[in-house]
């Protein structure tokens, strides 16, 4: 049995739906625990907060744009 | 990047070769020098050479300051040097916008504004005390930027200043002005600015005097650089008497037209007139112990400036004027349109005139008295909120001119609204007043009279009726003193353009409410019309009880997961049925209505969204009202809701937006929007500003925004808010409504009936997904102010098939049908003929048999 090093990220249930989608793109949940708690790989906790970033930023207004 | 910095240390270093009185000092200054103003930089990139640039001159404003105050920093205390040094430690932070070597004045405190030298920005406090005067001043001279409750944002633009002109201020006031409130000496850049937008704009005047037009100046000199030009020479009418050899010199010398005895209808000059002229007196001589400013920004101050001018004119051709309007805007000397129509003798008068017992409100009377400021009518742009009169202030501003009248708006659903409000505010005649839609096309009888349009009608260029064709030609035919724009910001330019050329008036006033355009197209307007005039105040306006004090707040619904995993997957056009249908938004909409409904306010649920509207009605079981509801029982619904105290909520699709007024209604709840449009938030605020109970103590409307979280909908709903948040509007965020979860009967309360929900909305047609669905646009409706997409005729849902055998569908396998979610409007009964008094019963029966009789006895 491999050992997987993980990451227990909580967060509320709209955002665990966007995780799970970003998941069929390229897989990095380990397990799905709850609505609000998921253990994802450790090596890919930035790049996810990276790319959950873009994601919410889309629906901010700022008065730049 | 070394040799530049070298270049900065050198230029300030030379001033300070002047003997410094205190050596602390001369080293803070050093120190100052050699750290770079802008945050230490961790990255190995050189600094580009702007920054270094902006800092450079930076330094020599800062030096150029210090020979200003450096003989007095001698006597400086201690608390002022430490002071000091704070600025210096502070002053990078604000990188470029590091305004601390503008120095305060002494009294500072007393005056309430900043200038910035850069921009014609002006930040104003507005819980200074003279905060109001100076305010008048500033919406004079610059465009309100934001106006929320402390403080105030405006901006000086050649356009604003162009306005200012117009109303009648001199450039040397305007400055004078501004010195005397600002906390800082006006910046130089600010003062050649000023000059320069003033020097040009509104020196020049195009009157229509005797149905002739005349280019009009108080100085001669702008005049002859006029006629220098050669497209003005030639559209010019030389008179007989005028020497050729000398006739760039000699106009036409007339004295100053002055505001004399006229008298806006309905305004407390009108009253004042009454009384004796003694009491007029009194209030000319305080008017003159007054501040410079008040009189400056007074009404009557141009009166005076004017007075003793004479005004130098030439003619022009009229087939020349549209050039020579061209060509004074490219020579950068606007012309302003004026009409003087006292002495306007050829075109018929129309005999109109306000009601007595209307009274207009003091900011109609402003705004009027700005149109009208010099006896003459300007043309220009008016920008009252929605509900506060504006209908109103355009009337009026017709029965003042008393001259042919066209009023052109945006749908045929305001035209019948416009004629009716003349009809209820003036003594116009039937006879007088004219409609010309694509249903009616009226022509008014007599010399004079009103004709009530649509923008499109009037531009429309290809394939017209006969009969419009005709009605076309009477409008074209004739002259008209006055043209009433309403909605200004909402027509396209190109169909402006033609508006105003087919069309010839002597003055032109727009109306609007939101001067925001979602194209930024706002400087066309003041091309083509004129000037912004005058722009209310929307928080004063609450303040003095003309619109009701609203509260507004954005409710923020949480998406449930399987509705927002839907909404991830989905496709835009659904995407927006998934977050309008949001179980979570549903029950926030149930507990607010739940909610107002006990405190006994009278609510207004507004969705786009023709599905979601249905849908939510039906559930919460509530009237409702959208395009597809008839006549007769939008009618009942409405007048229950005004009248019935069981019916306190209705829900209205966008057919609610502008052509039905509910003075009743106090509180707002919003499900569904047009994506990101300002103005539909604003219009929709405006129908709950003039609620009838606005004036009782302590009133408050209520304004809410159910928004789904995490969507798009938060972009958009962010957006919409800037207008009014630029207005002085307040949005508060809630995130959770207490006592949400023990509603008694809460809707979509488990997983399995939010489950059942969202299968409804996925197998829902992609067509519901579309805003507004219900609202067919008529001919001669404005595309775009009837948001409508489908301009077609309506569709009848296609019937649906299934197989089975005849005997299971009619009941007979012990098959039944229940209808599920009945629609509350079907509930409330048909108004069945009020019942007869006997007595008149017993007569009616007689009657009928009497008839049958007579009809037996013919055949």
């Amino acid at each position: 049995m491999r050992a997987i090093k993980g990451v227990l990220l909580t967060c509320d249930p709209a955002v665990k739906q966007i995780l799970l989608l970003l998941n069929e793109k390229e897989s990095f949940i380990i397990e799905d625990l709850d609505d609000h708690h998921l253990v994802i790989k450790a090596e890919q906790e930035y790049r996810i907060r990276k790319e959950l970033e873009a994601e919410l930023e889309k629906n901010t207004y700022s008065l730049e744009s | 990047m070394i040799s530049t910095k070298r270049a900065a240390e050198a230029a300030s270093y030379q001033p300070s070769k002047r003997p410094k009185p205190n050596d602390e000092d001369l080293e803070l200054q050093n120190e100052d020098d050699v750290i770079p103003p802008s945050p230490p930089d961790t990255s190995y990139v050189p600094r580009s050479a702007t920054i270094n640039f902006s800092a450079l001159t930076r330094k020599l404003a800062e030096n150029k300051r210090s020979t200003d105050v450096e003989p007095q920093s001698g006597n400086l205390s201690s608390f002022d040097l430490h002071r000091r040094q704070q600025d210096k430690l502070i002053s990078h932070i604000f990188m470029d916008q590091d305004f601390s070597w503008l120095h305060l004045k002494l009294d500072h405190q007393s005056r309430p504004l900043w200038i910035s030298p850069e921009d014609g920005h002006i930040i104003l406090e507005a819980f200074s005390p003279i905060a109001e005067q100076a305010q008048d001043f500033l919406t004079a001279i610059s465009e309100p930027v934001s106006r929320p409750a402390m403080i105030h944002e405006y901006k000086l633009t050649s356009y604003s200043l162009y306005a200012a002109v117009s109303v009648g201020l001199q450039t040397d006031d305007i400055i004078e002005v501004l010195n005397r409130l600002s906390k800082v000496p006006v910046p130089d850049s600010i003062v050649a600015f000023i000059r320069g937008c003033t020097l040009s704009y509104g020196k020049v005047k195009l009157v229509l005097k005797h149905n002739k037009y005349f280019v009009e100046s108080n100085h001669p000199e702008t005049l002859q650089l006029l006629l220098k030009d050669r497209v003005i020479r030639e559209a010019r009418i030389v008179t007989t008497q005028a020497d050729n050899s000398i006739k760039a010199a000699t106009f036409t010398t007339s004295k100053a037209p002055v505001r004399g005895n006229l008298v806006i209808p309905g305004t407390k000059e009108a009253e004042k007139k009454k009384d004796d002229a003694g009491d007029g007196k009194a209030t000319n001589a305080n008017r003159t112990d007054a501040d410079l400013f008040t009189s400056v920004v007074g009404v009557d101050a141009d009166e005076i400036e004017e007075d003793d001018d004479n005004v130098h004119a030439f003619e022009i051709k009229d087939d020349k004027i549209d050039d020579v309007k061209k060509r004074c805007n490219e020579l950068e000397y606007p012309m302003l349109e004026e009409y003087d129509f006292r002495n306007d003798t050829v075109n018929a008068n129309l005999d109109i005139d306000l009601k007595p017992a209307t009274v207009i409100r003091p900011y109609q009377e402003t705004s009027l008295s700005k149109m009208f400021g010099n006896g003459r009518a300007r043309s220009g742009i008016i920008v009252l909120p929605c509900g506060a009169g504006k209908t109103l202030v355009g009337i009026t501003a017709a029965c003042t001119i008393k001259k042919s009248c066209l009023v052109l708006c945006t749908s045929s659903v305001s035209v019948m609204q416009w004629k009716q409000q003349f009809m209820q505010w003036s003594n116009v005649t039937d006879r007088q007043i004219a409609v010309f839609t694509a249903d009616q096309k009226e022509k008014f009888a007599g010399e004079s009279g009103i004709v009530v349009s649509t923008y499109s009608m009037v531009a429309n260029t290809h394939n017209r009726s006969h009969e419009s064709k005709k009605m076309m030609e009477f409008l074209t035919s004739r002259e008209w003193g006055f043209i009433l724009l309403d909605e200004v910001h909402v027509v396209p330019a190109a169909m402006f353009r033609r508006v105003v050329t087919t069309i010839k008036a002597h003055s032109k006033l727009g109306l609007t409410a939101t001067l925001v355009r979602e194209d930024d197209k706002i400087a066309d307007l003041n091309y083509m019309i004129g000037p912004k005039l005058y722009e209310a105040n929307w928080m004063d306006l609450a303040a003095k009880g003309h619109i009701a004090n609203v509260q507004c707040a954005e409710v923020w619904c949480p998406m449930t997961p399987e509705f927002y995993h839907e909404y991830l997957k989905e496709q835009s056009r659904k995407r927006m049925l998934l977050y309008c249908m949001n179980p979570n938004k549903f029950q926030s909409c149930q507990f607010l209505i739940k909610y107002h409904e006990d405190r006994g306010d009278k609510i207004i649920v507004f969705s786009d969204n023709v599905f979601a509207l249905e849908a939510y009605a039906r559930r919460l079981k509530k009237l409702f009202i959208h395009g597809g509801v008839g006549q007769v029982e939008r009618m009942m619904i409405l007048s229950k809701f005004q009248h019935d105290p069981r019916v306190n909520t209705i829900f209205l699709s966008k057919v609610g937006d502008t052509s039905i007024d509910l003075p009743e209604a106090t509180c707002l709840i919003q499900i569904s929007s047009h994506f990101g449009s300002r103005r539909q938030e604003a219009q929709r605020l405006g129908r709950i500003l003039r609620a009838k109970r606005r004036n009782d103590e302590g009133f408050n409307a209520f304004f809410y925004s159910l928004v789904s979280k995490d969507t798009q909908e938060m972009f958009y709903s962010t957006k919409r808010q800037q207008f009014l948040i630029d207005q002085g509007y307040a949005f508060k965020v809630i995130t959770h409504l207490d006592g949400l979860e023990n509603l008694p009967d809460l809707v979509y309360r488990t997983q399995d009936e939010q489950i059942e929900l969202l299968q409804t909305v996925l197998v829902a047609n992609d067509n519901d997904a579309d805003l507004g669905s219900d609202i067919k646009a008529v001919e001669g409706d404005l595309a775009g102010t009837v948001t409508s997409k489908d301009f077609g005729p309506m569709k009848f849902p296609a019937a649906q098939r299934t197989t089975g055998s005849l005997a299971a569908l009619s009941g007979g396998q012990h098959m039944s049908y229940i209808e599920q979610n009945k629609s509350a409007n079907k509930a409330i009964s048909r108004p069945s003929a009020a019942p007869r008094h006997k007595l008149f019963t017993k007569r009616d029966k007689d009657k009928a048999t009497a008839r049958k009789e007579a009809r037996a006895n013919l055949s």
